[in-house]
């Protein structure tokens, strides 16, 4: 991250608004992509993208405004449709944006070696397909994308503020008879992602997944892998840490700060200072300084997130935790880095079903917590190793509720996005056989 | 055109425009306003597959400065195996629907004090909040390719949505509904929508989970709809099936549902998938993918029509500035003759489903699943207890026949699809169906 002194045109926008409205604040990006895609184990297609975006919020009397634009060069009917959109919007508490604050000056996402070019996205690609070649599975899809960028917030208090970044998607799908098995990995520098294993992960799962045994429905001890516990994790319980959702009457968490609501070994927080993971940042997308935010500490609930409006409204601080998905959209509460730890142990050492990932994740209540969700490469676990293949089943449960029975983290976590999590051994869980 | 002589095909397609969106929460006009948009996206097919250029502000060009442009594309094309080809089919383009009223003839303070009056009608004891979304994405399309062709249409969609919370000693729930569409501006006297919302959210405060298992189900026609949209709809994409990654590939002819099932999708129809032509200018056209239980015909784009065969050519789609892939538009199960009252009798002892939260589908195992918002228990083909929270999960090539009757109204519903990281509008619909042998996933014990 750099101080940079703003742009001219970033400068002049502010002075602009300030004429008409209290606050302004401009959200810039700027980036490059190139994305190849595999059919099979050819590349079928190879795609660039230069783009840029440009999102303007005005305050004026507690009114917030905003509009986005791709074109720059545009900013003065961004400003002036910003300004008109305020006017409609219901003033609230609004006690100011952000002062700049000096932070470290340096880049959390960025490799400054990554060649944003076709010949990048080919080698990964080749190399997926080299680590696919352990097993016999065929390919059936797959994908690289390279991309590097900036990002500048600047508002009408003097934050000025411009970082570089950088990102590595990896991806692929294999097929043997009716069993499909997929992986992917994602992070800022080409050195930090391992496309020899996505590839190999990728065809294990479909080769080892063929001759399925039904299962009878019943209570069984289940172990979430870290994609599909942080499907889940996703889909339910963050929303239940906002406090936006816990103002609005949208959480089942309100109320129940200082309660136990997990077991005693487990904890969830926010990490946003965490070296190499997908979501670090030395600030929010509203240029609040961020911090770790411990949600769950030792099985008992501490606090929720929160953005600057919701803050002001809720009588709290802004916990740096606006977060921005892509430049059209409004900061809004999310997390930066989740880590969810405790005590780890061997937790294969006792029979149970894997469970690889799941279908349909988003289709769960997310106020009750209830979910049923498909299983997607379910295995036995015997003698700490993935056996046989369990056919289709489907995993039913509460969310919230299933917290209070972990069992065990296991000893290594995963990256998922910008999730890191373990391994979670969960007791007697509901599967529905077919 | 030396540089560019090695370049078989190409096509530009500019999306421009503006959306619009009012965000209320608990009568609090949280964010109001307009934001705007200009992409395109350059294609060119070189002497293997695809190279593609996405351009932020593209203005049209030509000479020099346009083959500068398709040189870049097809520099990008160089690292590509594949030997594409793309299949010959007709372009036409349909007439926009005339809208009944203009949603650019509706100042924004209207349209947030109408979304205003239907977000207060959910407000009612136990409701503990209430939000309501209004979104309207005005879109002008212009295309031209190296064939000749060359279009452009405007076309608007706007909608809304309300949701309702209710919550009592700790028991949370919600209600949603929502309406979206292609014919014009659609807030006006729509309070029924935010009734209905805060009606549900109540009275599933007091339903039980469901019992998981497998039973006799009756689905609602938008539950049905979803059963179409993940059960077959995206296994019938020509991209799946060419990659080798659907159940339904090499499937034409057989018969994988009963004899009573029609699944088509048709992006002619005026519903909330519709396009006037597709995303490579191709006609759009219905397709029978499903016909009386037999595999009829694959949803296509240019290259699947020439990879794949059997199917229609005119599925190609695309979110603005991004690459076109085959999707689905408006699909649906046909409507059959049974009544209402038939289908109850006939499944006698199950569950009836009703709504949904969405679904997904591994279209290479053939295995699916979605969400229903509720349900009744049924009971000598009567409807008795309120459950809530059930799935639905199934195998394409087994579920299809388990759909034995079809009642005579069909219902089409609005909603968004992702595939490849683009969302794109679609509708799902189908009549009341009765589904044998059902696997329904509930955390509910007797």
């Amino acid at each position: 991250m750099r101080w940079w002194v703003a742009v001219e045109w970033i400068e002049d926008l502010i002075r602009k608004g300030l004429q008409q409205v209290d606050e302004v604040e401009i959200y810039f990006v700027e980036g490059r992509s190139v994305s190849a895609d595999l059919k099979q184990r050819r590349v079928s297609l190879c795609s660039s993208a230069v783009d840029a975006g440009l999102c303007i919020r005005t305050i004026d009397k507690g009114k917030i405004g905003s509009s986005s634009t791709n074109d720059p060069k545009k900013w003065q009917a961004c400003l002036d449709a910003a300004i008109a959109g305020g006017h409609l919007a219901t003033a609230q508490v609004w006690n100011g944006l952000p002062d700049p604050v000096k932070l470290p000056g340096t880049d959390f996402s960025y490799d400054p070696a990554l060649d944003v070019e076709p010949e990048t996205a080919r080698a990964l690609l080749q190399e997926m397909l080299t680590g696919a070649d352990a097993h016999p599975a065929t390919i059936t899809s797959g994908g690289a994308e390279v991309s590097a960028g900036t990002v500048t917030l600047a508002n009408s208090h003097g934050v000025s503020c411009t970082y570089r970044q950088s990102d590595v998607s990896l991806s692929l799908e294999a097929i043997s008879g009716q069993s499909t098995g997929s992986e992917f990995d994602q992070a800022y520098s080409g050195n930090l992602v391992n496309p020899e294993k996505v590839g190999e992960q990728a065809t294990f799962f479909a080769t080892h997944s063929v001759g399925g045994k039904d299962i009878p429905t019943g209570d069984y001890d289940i172990i979430l892998s870290p994609i599909a516990y942080s499907d889940l994790l996703s889909a339910i319980f963050i929303p239940a840490l906002s406090g936006r959702n816990v103002q609005q009457g949208r959480s089942k968490l309100a109320g129940k700060i200082g309660e136990q609501i997990a077991t005693d070994d487990f904890s969830l927080y926010d990490d946003p200072h965490l070296p190499g993971a997908n979501g670090s940042t030395w600030f929010d997308a509203e240029g609040t300084p961020t911090r770790r935010l411990d949600f769950i500490k030792n099985g008992v609930l501490m606090g929720f997130a929160y953005d600057l409006k919701t803050a002001y409204r809720s009588g709290q601080a802004s916990t740096g935790s606006a977060l921005r998905g892509g430049f059209s959209g409004l900061p809004a509460i999310g997390p930066h880095n989740i880590v969810v730890d405790g005590k780890r142990e061997n937790i294969m050492d006792e029979p149970a079903i894997y469970v690889r990932s799941v279908v349909g994740a988003h289709t769960a209540n997310p106020m009750s917590g209830d979910f049923s969700v498909e299983l997607s490469n379910p295995f036995f676990v015997k003698d700490g190793e993935l056996a046989e293949p369990v056919k289709s089943a489907m995993l039913t449960g509460n969310f919230f509720d299933l917290h209070r029975e972990i069992a065990g983290l296991g000893t290594v976590s995963r990256a998922v996005g910008s999730y890191i999590l373990p391994p979670v051994r969960i007791n007697k869980q509901r599967i529905i056989g077919k | 055109m030396s540089e560019t002589s090695g370049i078989r095909y190409y096509d530009v397609r500019q999306v421009s425009g503006q959306s619009t969106h009012i965000d209320i929460d608990n009568d609090v006009v949280e964010s109001a306003g307009t934001s705007f948009f200009d992409k395109a996206v350059i294609r060119v097919l070189g002497p293997k597959g695809w190279g593609i250029l996405q351009i932020d502000n593209y203005t049209p060009c030509s000479g020099k400065k346009f083959e500068d442009l398709l040189f870049s594309a097809q520099k990008l094309a160089q690292i590509t195996q594949d030997p594409v080809t793309i299949g010959d089919a007709p372009c036409a383009v349909l007439p926009v629907p005339r809208v009944k009223e203009d949603c650019r003839d509706v100042s924004l303070e209207e349209k947030s004090a109408l979304l205003l009056e239907i977000e207060k009608e959910a407000a009612r004891p136990h409701v503990t909040n209430r939000r309501a979304n209004y979104i309207e994405r005005l879109e002008t399309v212009c295309f031209r390719n190296s064939s000749g062709t060359e279009y452009s249409y405007e076309m608007c969609r706007s909608g809304f949505s309300v949701m309702a919370v209710a919550a009592r000693e700790g028991n949370v729930q919600m209600g949603y509904e929502r309406d979206h569409s292609i014919l014009g501006f659609n807030l006006r006297h729509r309070g029924e929508y935010g009734r209905k919302a805060a009606d549900l959210a109540v009275a599933l405060l007091d339903a039980r989970p469901a019992k998981g298992g497998k039973m006799q189900a009756v689905l609602d026609p938008e539950l049905a709809g979803v059963l179409a949209h993940e059960a077959v709809g995206h296994a019938s994409e020509g991209d799946l099936i060419e990659e080798g990654n659907s159940v339904l590939k090499g499937k034409t002819g057989e018969k994988i549902g009963d004899e009573h099932l029609t699944i088509v999708d048709d992006p002619a129809l005026h519903e909330f998938g519709f396009d006037p032509v597709d995303a490579e200018g191709v006609a759009v056209k219905r397709t029978e993918i499903i016909s009386k239980g037999r595999v009829n015909a694959f949803l296509l784009n240019r290259q699947t029509l020439a990879a794949v065969g059997n199917g229609i050519a005119g599925h190609a789609r695309a979110m603005p500035g991004e690459p076109p892939l085959v999707r689905m538009s408006n699909t649906f199960i046909e409507a059959g003759d049974a009544t209402g009252d038939e289908i109850f009798a006939e499944c006698k002892n199950g569950i009836y489903l009703v709504g949904s939260r969405g679904g997904q589908v591994d279209p290479g195992r053939g295995v699916f699943q979605f969400n229903a918002e509720y349900g009744y228990l049924i009971e000598n083909g009567e409807r008795t207890r309120m459950v809530r929270d059930v799935s639905l999960s199934g195998e394409i090539l087994v579920t299809l026949h388990g759909i034995t009757l079809c009642g005579k109204n069909r219902v089409m519903h609005p909603g968004y699809c992702g595939k490849g990281g683009q969302s794109v509008p679609v509708s799902d619909g189908a009549p009341l169906v009765l589904l044998r042998d059902a696997v329904v996933g509930g955390s509910g014990v007797d």
